[in-house]
């Protein structure tokens, strides 16, 4: 199976896009206007009226986001009950998944954890969309709750370097249909 | 501003420069010019291996798996190591000529660092060692029959190197500000901002400063990690906590990387003005940023551990304000003061200073990328994509390699009072613009994608991109190509103009003796020293060593509060004046002690060593004793340093010790 562009990451890029295209437009001009004369007092004083602006904006957009993704946390919180728990464990270079198939809508807890070194558990849906991961670290168990309300075969890539065959450490997980 | 005394102006420079800039000594351009020139070689080779890799991806060519991670592995620990030098000896450069600092030193490190690079070089390339320069425990003990237990260690004892190298080059840097600045305070502006004083030190001293902060406390995090992977070869029992371990290997790996930059930033201060033709000096704003830049930095590097959900949730969102925080005062007093300068000043267009100000471009692009990927719920669907190597890439080639490129040509600009031609200028910073900007423009795609990193084999359907970036690879590796060329004749007009420069570079003497006084001097801290030796006297009480022995890391912390002991005893005997008299002058002998008790404590504090003794007491309580000698003698060496310095040196010692109890448990 191929990985294929998938939402939210296609937001995200082009978002940064966005970005990456207003400073690297604003360093073209800053580029241009740096062969001019003007003089440093002038620059100095809207330049400084600018930057508490851009300090300013930096603030807010920071307090705005971060408060924002405080609501959206991945880490699972209290029991498992009304959850079917997926034992995941990860070792040089495999995936156990136990069970390896639940019904489409479950609300499942996978506990990864790892009988060797780091791995990360990269859980893709049908479509070839990364849909989220955790790390896979012996000694721990760490606990992802995500419902899988669509049919098909998942796959399991390891998104932490773990050796030699770190990249074809794969595995599937089957949602079928209800 | 670099200084009130200004000499002539250099021809490359804008005219306006005369007002201000210092010129430097043939000491300052020789040692920046050693440190970069070896950067740059070291990146290049690093840069070769970097496109052999992404054509393996590509399936243009056919590494196999096993090479392709000692080629990852290689890579990785040697662009940091060579853009770790190239700014360190552009930061010296500059700072040198307000604060003299420690020639002999400074050389130590260097010699320290490229030994270590050496280490890294045949741990991989003939060892096979090949488990990224991250090394994440307990990996290198799971080679899958890929490299042999010696490859492991001496790629360990190569980093070990590298971070004692760069530990050295902190601790003079902050002995030497603090010195030259009255106290760590004043030095780091907070006097300034809160009025007290009236002028603040200049720019670079206050970012070498924090970096030097920074760069000792990680140095002391990655001591500690390496030491337990290094015990981990000659003792079976020793076993890590994978969390803790993973916490001090990025707040070692991941400062180190960071911290380049920040060198940088130092240097940029003082040499882009030279071609604005524009002073920039410390205002409060500045003094504020840098104060946030001393936290953000030391806190911002547990981002990569947002997917491991047992990081408690208070450090994850604290690790996410840090990561967004260190964004802002490189966007309002680096970034944005820059611009500002430049904006309108008819800038002197060399290839130095082109170079200098396309690599602020890479460093705001890059800077948004990792800020996109520092926000917990977007890390949960980009992290360990190539998204990562995306950004990464996009400030450390797009930025740090431009700059480094760009404090070499403007050493050898200076030195040979002329700049490249305005066509090969121009065609070598297209070159790498358009190589580096789609070389991480076909990452970017495929960290959208979901492609993961470090993969030899790219997942089906992918293979395209790599080919796409590997043709762009080429691109950027001509346009660096391009770059040396276009210095080649001035190196040569240097190297014929080597005498006279030498001649007319003669000035003040550096290095000069930064000691004063004793670490522990007022009855307060002498008190205070007492007072912790007393309570550090329970951890030789029986009943304290056998509640220990439940287990390692409690076995370990009691040994810990043994070193703990040696060391505040060793500085409150290197404080008595007859003592200290009889030690004398000894700051570099002291340093190399300290840094060498600590690390054979660390050395020794594993099971083989006590765990045999435990059916001899007097052995055992011998061994206890052997603890608190070698903290001794970590506190006699410290307190050659400077009070700063020495405290500073002391207080790291046992951080070590303290960190590697937390990391280690039973195997």
């Amino acid at each position: 199976m191929s990985v294929h562009y998938g939402d939210p990451q296609i937001a995200i890029g082009a978002v940064f896009a966005g970005l990456a295209l207003v400073f690297g437009s604003a360093f073209l001009v800053i580029g241009i206007q740096a062969g001019s004369d003007v003089g440093f007092q002038r620059v100095h004083d809207v330049a400084y009226w600018l930057r508490k602006r851009w300090l300013a904006l930096l603030v807010v957009i920071g307090v705005l986001v971060i408060g924002i993704t405080l609501f959206d946390l991945p880490y699972a919180s209290g029991g498992a009950a009304g959850r079917t728990v997926v034992k995941v464990t990860g070792g040089q270079f495999f995936w156990s998944l136990r069970p390896s198939r639940v019904p489409a809508g479950t609300r499942v807890r996978f506990d990864a954890t790892s009988v060797d070194v780091n791995h990360g558990f990269g859980l893709y849906d049908p479509h070839g969309h990364l849909i989220g991961s955790v790390q896979a670290m012996p000694g721990y168990t760490n606990k992802l709750d995500l419902t899988l309300s669509e049919a098909g075969t998942y796959e399991i890539r390891c998104l932490e370097y773990c050796g030699v065959n770190h990249s074809t450490m794969e595995s599937t997980f089957t949602v079928t249909r209800r | 501003m670099e200084a009130a005394s200004a000499t002539a102006p250099v021809a490359v420079w804008h005219p306006r420069a005369a007002a201000f800039a210092v010129e430097a000594r043939a000491v300052e351009r020789r040692i920046g010019l050693l440190f970069t020139a070896t950067g740059v070689a070291l990146v290049a080779a690093m840069g070769v291996l970097g496109l052999l890799m992404r054509l393996t991806q590509a399936t243009v060519i056919g590494l196999s798996p096993a090479w392709f991670y000692r080629l990852m592995t290689l890579h990785g620990g040697g662009m940091i190591t060579g853009t770790l030098l190239a700014m360190m000896g552009a930061l010296w450069y500059v700072l040198n000529a307000t604060v003299p600092l420690r020639t002999g030193r400074v050389l130590v490190s260097y010699t320290l660092t490229v030994a270590g690079a050496l280490g890294v070089l045949v741990a991989t390339l003939i060892g096979g060692f090949g488990a990224g320069w991250t090394f994440l425990p307990p990996l290198p003990f799971y080679p899958a029959g890929q490299w042999p237990l010696w490859s492991e260690s001496l790629f360990l004892v190569g980093l070990l190197l590298i971070g004692v190298g760069f530990f050295v080059y902190c601790l003079d840097v902050l002995e030497q500000t603090t010195t030259r600045y009255g106290g760590l305070v004043r030095t780091l502006g907070w006097h300034f901002l809160r009025g007290r004083d009236a002028e603040a030190p200049p720019p670079q001293a206050i970012a070498a400063t924090v970096v030097a902060i920074d760069g000792l406390l990680s140095m002391a995090a990655g001591t500690a990690i390496i030491a337990g992977l290094l015990s981990r070869t000659y003792d079976a029992k020793v076993g890590f906590d994978a969390l803790v371990a993973k916490n001090l290997v990025y707040f070692f790996g991941h400062s180190i990387a960071n911290l380049v930059i920040y060198l940088a930033a130092g240097a940029l201060y003082v040499v882009l003005p030279r071609y604005a033709g524009r002073p920039y000096k410390t205002t409060k704003v500045f003094v504020a940023g840098w104060a946030g830049s001393l936290v953000f930095i030391a806190t911002a590097y547990s981002h990569h551990l947002y997917m491991d959900f047992v990081q408690p949730t208070w450090a994850q969102v604290i690790s996410e304000i840090a990561s967004y925080g260190a964004v802002i005062p490189v966007a309002v007093i680096t970034i944005y003061s820059m611009t500002m300068l430049i904006w309108g000043s008819r800038y002197r267009w060399t290839l130095a200073s082109t170079l200098l100000y396309v690599g602020l471009a890479g460093w705001a692009i890059g800077g948004t990328g990792a800020v996109i990927d520092s926000l917990i719920p977007i890390n949960f669907r980009l992290h360990n994509t190539v998204w990562v190597v995306a950004h990464f890439h996009t400030y450390l080639m797009l930025t740090v390699v431009l700059w480094a490129l760009a404090f070499l040509a403007h050493l050898l600009e200076r030195d040979a009072e002329r700049a490249p031609a305005r066509g090969a200028r121009s065609a070598a910073v297209v070159l790498l613009l358009v190589g580096g900007y789609g070389l991480t423009g076909t990452w970017f795609l495929e960290g959208v994608l979901g492609v993961p990193r470090r993969y030899a084999i790219q997942p089906p359907g992918t293979s395209g991109y790599s080919l796409v970036g590997s043709a762009f690879a080429l691109v950027f590796a001509l346009g660096f190509a391009a770059v040396l060329a276009a210095l080649a004749p001035l190196a040569r007009t240097a190297w014929a103009r080597r005498r006279e420069l030498r001649l007319a570079g003669r000035g003040a003497a550096t290095g000069l003796p930064a000691r004063a006084g004793p670490p522990l001097a007022t009855p307060g801290q002498l008190a205070f020293g007492a007072a912790v030796c007393v309570v550090c006297l329970a951890a030789f009480f029986p009943q304290i060593v056998h509640s220990s022995e439940a287990s390692i890391r409690y076995h370990h912390l009691d040994h810990a509060a043994q070193f703990l002991l040696g060391t505040v005893l060793g500085l409150l005997l290197g404080s008595l004046p007859a003592v200290s008299a009889r030690l004398g002058e000894r700051s570099s002998s002291g340093l190399a002690t300290a840094i060498g008790a600590t690390t054979l404590m660390l050395l020794l504090m594993v099971p083989r060593f006590y765990e045999p003794l435990d059916r001899h007491p007097v052995a055992h309580g011998l061994y206890h004793v052997a603890m608190a000698a070698l903290g001794l003698v970590t506190g006699l060496a410290a307190s050659r340093l400077t009070p700063l310095g020495g405290r500073l040196a002391a207080l790291l010692s046992v951080g070590t010790a303290l960190m590697f109890a937390a990391a280690m448990k039973g195997g």
